[in-house]
């Protein structure tokens, strides 16, 4: 008696045929549709606006000639290169010290700085600027007025944080936990193995260093460098708050002044796009091209704790150092937001009679704007981050499992958004959602799905690596004992997938309640987030509810950050021992 | 259950050659093994049969339902065909119980008979006291077990077995040989079993396919196949083996170098085209003169190792060839020493070196 239920059939030489997979076909045509709406489409129109003229609509090169000709475009190009090495060179040259002595040293309160460095990675840099406004602004800032207290009235204001150099600084301490964080891991994972083998062969510590641990660094190192600059490149609040009350203008800003024209320039912004386009997308190739050759990086054994470097009399000099960064991008900022937020009214001076949770409270219960503002936030970033997940997971799983033929450019689809820097996706999503027939301007939905596309390259390669993970046999084993792809793939896949799915919704769910460049154009009063209100409410002067907005973000980021690592952890941990689903992912 | 037939299977992944071409025909309730080093093609064709892969060319039927075709293919989840893995498989989120009737509530069976074919499975495999436990929880040979429990419970037409021993330790390695061997004669189910190491091979198939880049070198019986190896690769693969390569001199004889040397010829290869006479070291004796006709050749021993069953020795017959022997241990010989080795005529065979 077989299972096989078919009946078998006359010598007609073809299979019984599978009935057509209609679920299968179902979430296929879902997934490429949202990809063509989330990321095809947006891109499309803002190469198709480029390449038509504002009034007429008719077919022209016009824009990208002005681009070229006019130097009031071509001066914010160079300020934003200029920005954008400044910031790499910053990033790169505390970063790599800073990794190093946390990795490979003797320092004391390592982990301590590891923590605060994370801790300035999560905080939008934009918050981080108007902190630095608090403390750095000709003359009113704290700093500037505590250096006249120490030298005397005539000692004029060192510090004008409103200038190209403060806005290098600020976009350079917020850059730093990036750098930090890739050659930190790289040198972590560093099988001990090969600096051993150095050892034993007689080479001193120093030696080892220069010859073999240093090398092997280097593609972290030269990677964080092009990621530093393309984030010096791409970021939008920093300038935004530090540049342009100056004059100084970078493409991202210029970008947003088009908007703000009457009637506003959008096919000339459309245009001045791709020369960002063009270098965030030459140096993400350069990096993937040099990190393609450099194979080594991944190279890694037993990971276990690497031979520390005794810095001996050098210990406190070097904390002191290493705390420097700290104090400039989470204690003073987050001191001076704090201490702002937390008086009644800022310009009576710090007393007791001052002090009061009063703007919390208007900004959480006592204005309907805040008080929208937080709730979209919060409702957003949570139908965003989810819809990014399914589709990034998704997408991982066609990829990953070869469910149909092209999968691999769905794969490459997906990645694009990485590329597009977030102001660049927000001019895309205008050009795409606010016309017929498919008008989302004002709706919420246009933010989510905004959100979503912006961070499905994050979303992508994490399921992509998760499903890495698991071997295919798990699933097979599935099928070859009847259930069907989408039995499978709920009850075998989705479960193993189970905590790293969560990690994965908070990764995506951290950035988008932070983003403010990619908002910046797509809300309205009734939709707008707790980033954008921030941005626009800073020129209004209540600088208390802007700081006890500013905090409450932070607050919100923070709390998510320590309660996502844990959880992420926990989640199967009882079920799935690392150990197992390692060794079912073997192939054979 | 259902017999297997496969006609001209052939399967290229772009410009790399798999399959080219093999027909096996598996009785209902045979334990086929299909032999071979890594990369002649077996897993390739254990993939194909159980429905990941469709064919280049070719077809797999199931006694008169034919699976795959290059026009089709018919899914694995329904061709009632169950695969034991290499890895196991076993589903880390799932305990022993859930794993192993997880293809039962597939099948929407009542719930008691679910209990009751659950429990019959894990009482087969030993289980029972461990059907809570997770897979984190468990040796190697058991989460071998609820594979093979897992795989066996939904009463499958074909079970398909991918190298279900090679992650346990050799002692475990051995046990479980004959544990397959008893499941299979327990049950009866038509079985098809890849691996790499002939001795699993010779101990638990009814038959064996000895494959090699992609084609089937000989299918027989175990005995078939060692005694009387298709060719010279068999010959290697199964069982240790001196092969000494020369050309045909037609008449069942061979030339090696300068000299000319008997033996049965199954080469089938004309005189003058290049052949193997292969022999058993086990079968090769020194020194000593049996009075049966031989092909006796001078030698010097090279080296020689003391194995506690037999002494295995390494003689050298000039020209660069060496021939090895398996001599009682007792017999001791040192380097350098000179001797003469005998070929028992009956014990040698002229092939051709591989199909």
């Amino acid at each position: 008696m077989g299972v096989i239920s078919t009946s078998s059939r006359d010598a007609e030489s073809r299979p019984v045929m599978a009935r057509v997979p209609l679920v299968k076909a179902a979430v296929l045509g879902a997934v490429i549709l949202l990809l063509a709406l989330l990321v095809v489409q947006p891109f499309g129109w803002v190469l198709f606006n480029s390449l038509h003229d504002d009034a007429t609509g008719a077919w022209t090169l016009n824009n990208y000639a002005r681009v070229v000709r006019s130097a009031e475009l071509i001066e914010p190009l160079v300020n934003s290169l200029i920005l954008a090495a400044a910031t790499a060179l910053i990033a790169v040259g505390i970063g790599v010290p800073l990794a190093w002595l946390v990795s490979r040293t003797d320092l004391p309160f390592r982990r301590t700085i590891r923590v605060l460095t994370l801790t300035a990675f999560v905080t939008p840099s934009f918050i981080g600027a108007t902190g630095w406004i608090l403390l750095a602004a000709p003359n009113s800032g704290w700093l500037n007025t505590a250096w006249r207290w120490l030298a005397g009235e005539g000692a004029g204001a060192p510090l004008n944080i409103y200038s190209m150099a403060g806005a290098i600084f600020v976009c350079g301490i917020y850059t730093v936990p990036y750098s930090f964080t890739m050659v930190s891991s790289a040198l972590d994972e560093m099988a001990v193995e090969l600096e051993d083998a150095a050892t034993t062969l007689g080479c001193g510590v120093l030696r080892t260093m220069v010859s073999i641990t240093i090398p092997l660094a280097a593609p972290a190192v030269i990677a964080s460098f092009i990621l530093s600059f393309i984030q010096g490149l791409t970021l939008f609040g920093v300038p935004a708050f530090l540049l342009t009350p100056t004059g100084i203008p970078v493409v991202t800003t210029k970008l947003a002044e088009f908007y703000q024209l009457f009637p506003p320039e959008i096919y000339l912004a459309a245009a001045y796009c791709m020369p960002l386009l063009l270098v965030t997308g030459a140096l993400f190739w350069m990096r993937r091209r040099y990190l393609g050759r450099k194979q080594y990086v991944t190279i890694s054994g037993k990971t276990r704790a690497g031979r520390q470097i005794r810095l001996g009399g050098w210990r406190w000099p070097a904390l002191f150092l290493a705390l420097l960064m700290p104090l400039l991008s989470v204690f003073l900022p987050y001191a001076a937001l704090l201490l702002v937020s937390l008086t009644r009214a800022w310009g009576q001076g710090l007393s007791w009679e001052n002090l009061s949770l009063y703007w919390y409270w208007w900004a959480i219960f006592g204005n309907s704007e805040t008080h929208t503002a937080i709730v979209n936030s919060l409702v957003y970033s949570t139908l965003g981050a989810t819809l990014c997940v399914a589709l990034g997971t998704l997408v991982a799983y066609i990829v990953e499992r070869r469910l149909m033929v092209g999968a691999s450019l769905l794969g490459a689809v997906a990645t694009v958004p990485i590329v597009i820097p977030g102001i660049v996706l927000s001019v895309g999503f205008f050009a795409a959602y606010t016309r017929a027939p498919l008008n989302l301007y004002g709706t919420p939905l246009l933010l989510i799905a905004a959100f979503a596309a912006t961070f499905l390259p994050i979303a992508y390669s994490h399921g992509g690596s998760i499903l890495k993970g698991i071997g295919p046999e798990l699933e097979r084993a599935a099928r070859s004992l009847g259930a069907g792809e989408a039995r499978t793939f709920l009850s075998i896949t989705l479960p193993l997938m189970g905590g790293g799915l969560v990690s994965g919704w908070f990764l995506v769910f951290i950035p988008i309640i932070r983003e403010l460049s990619v908002a910046v154009f797509l809300i309205t009063p009734k939709t707008n987030v707790m980033t954008t209100l921030i941005y626009n409410a800073k020129d209004g002067g209540n600088y208390e509810a802007v700081c006890a907005m500013s905090v409450l973000l932070l607050l919100i980021t923070l709390f998510l950050v320590a309660v996502a690592r844990p959880l992420a952890g926990l989640t199967g941990a009882r079920r799935t021992s690392r150990k197992t689903a390692t060794a079912a992912g073997v192939p054979s | 259950m259902s017999g297997i037939r496969i006609t001209n299977l052939r399967k290229s992944f772009g410009s790399y050659t798999a399959l080219r071409g093999i027909d096996l025909q598996v009785p209902n309730g045979t334990l086929l093994a299909l032999l071979g080093p890594s990369g002649c093609g077996k897993s390739t064709t254990l993939q194909l049969l159980a429905g990941f892969e469709s064919p280049t060319e070719g077809e797999i039927w199931a006694d008169d339902v034919l699976l795959s075709s290059p026009r089709g293919v018919l899914p694995p989840e329904r061709r009632g065909i169950s695969l034991v893995f290499q890895n196991y498989a076993v589903w880390p989120h799932k305990t022993v119980a859930e794993n192993v009737a997880f293809g039962l509530s597939i099948r929407r069976l009542p719930k008691a008979e679910i209990a009751e074919r659950l429990t019959r499975a894990l009482r087969t495999v030993r289980l029972e006291s461990l059907r809570d436990r997770y897979p984190s929880e468990l040796s190697g040979g058991q989460q071998q077990r609820v594979a093979l429990a897992r795989a066996l419970v939904v009463e499958p037409s074909i079970l398909l077995l991918d190298e279900p021993l090679s992650n346990l330790d050799a002692h475990l390695r051995e046990e479980m040989r004959f544990e397959i061997r008893q499941v299979h004669d327990l049950l009866g189910i038509t079985t098809v079993y890849v691996t790499h190491d002939q001795s699993e091979a010779l101990v638990t198939a009814d038959r064996i396919a000895v494959m090699k880049a992609g084609a089937v070198q000989q299918f027989g019986t175990p005995e078939d196949v060692f005694e009387r190896p298709a060719n010279a690769f068999v010959a290697r693969f199964i069982g240790s083996n001196n092969e000494l390569s020369g050309t045909g001199e037609g008449e069942g004889s061979i030339r090696i170098g300068d000299r000319v040397l008997t033996a049965p010829d199954r080469s089938g290869v004309a005189r003058g085209g290049s052949v193997s006479l292969c022999v058993r070291p086990s079968k090769v004796r020194l020194d000593d003169d049996g009075g049966l006709s031989c092909n006796s050749l001078p030698g010097t021993i090279v080296r020689s190792a003391y194995l506690g069953e037999h002494r295995d020795v390494l003689v050298d017959i000039g020209e660069g060839r060496t021939i090895r022997a398996f001599v009682p241990p007792e017999r001791r010989y040192g380097p350098g020493a000179v001797t003469t080795v005998h070929l028992p005529i009956d014990a040698c065979q002229i092939l051709a070196p591989s199909a």
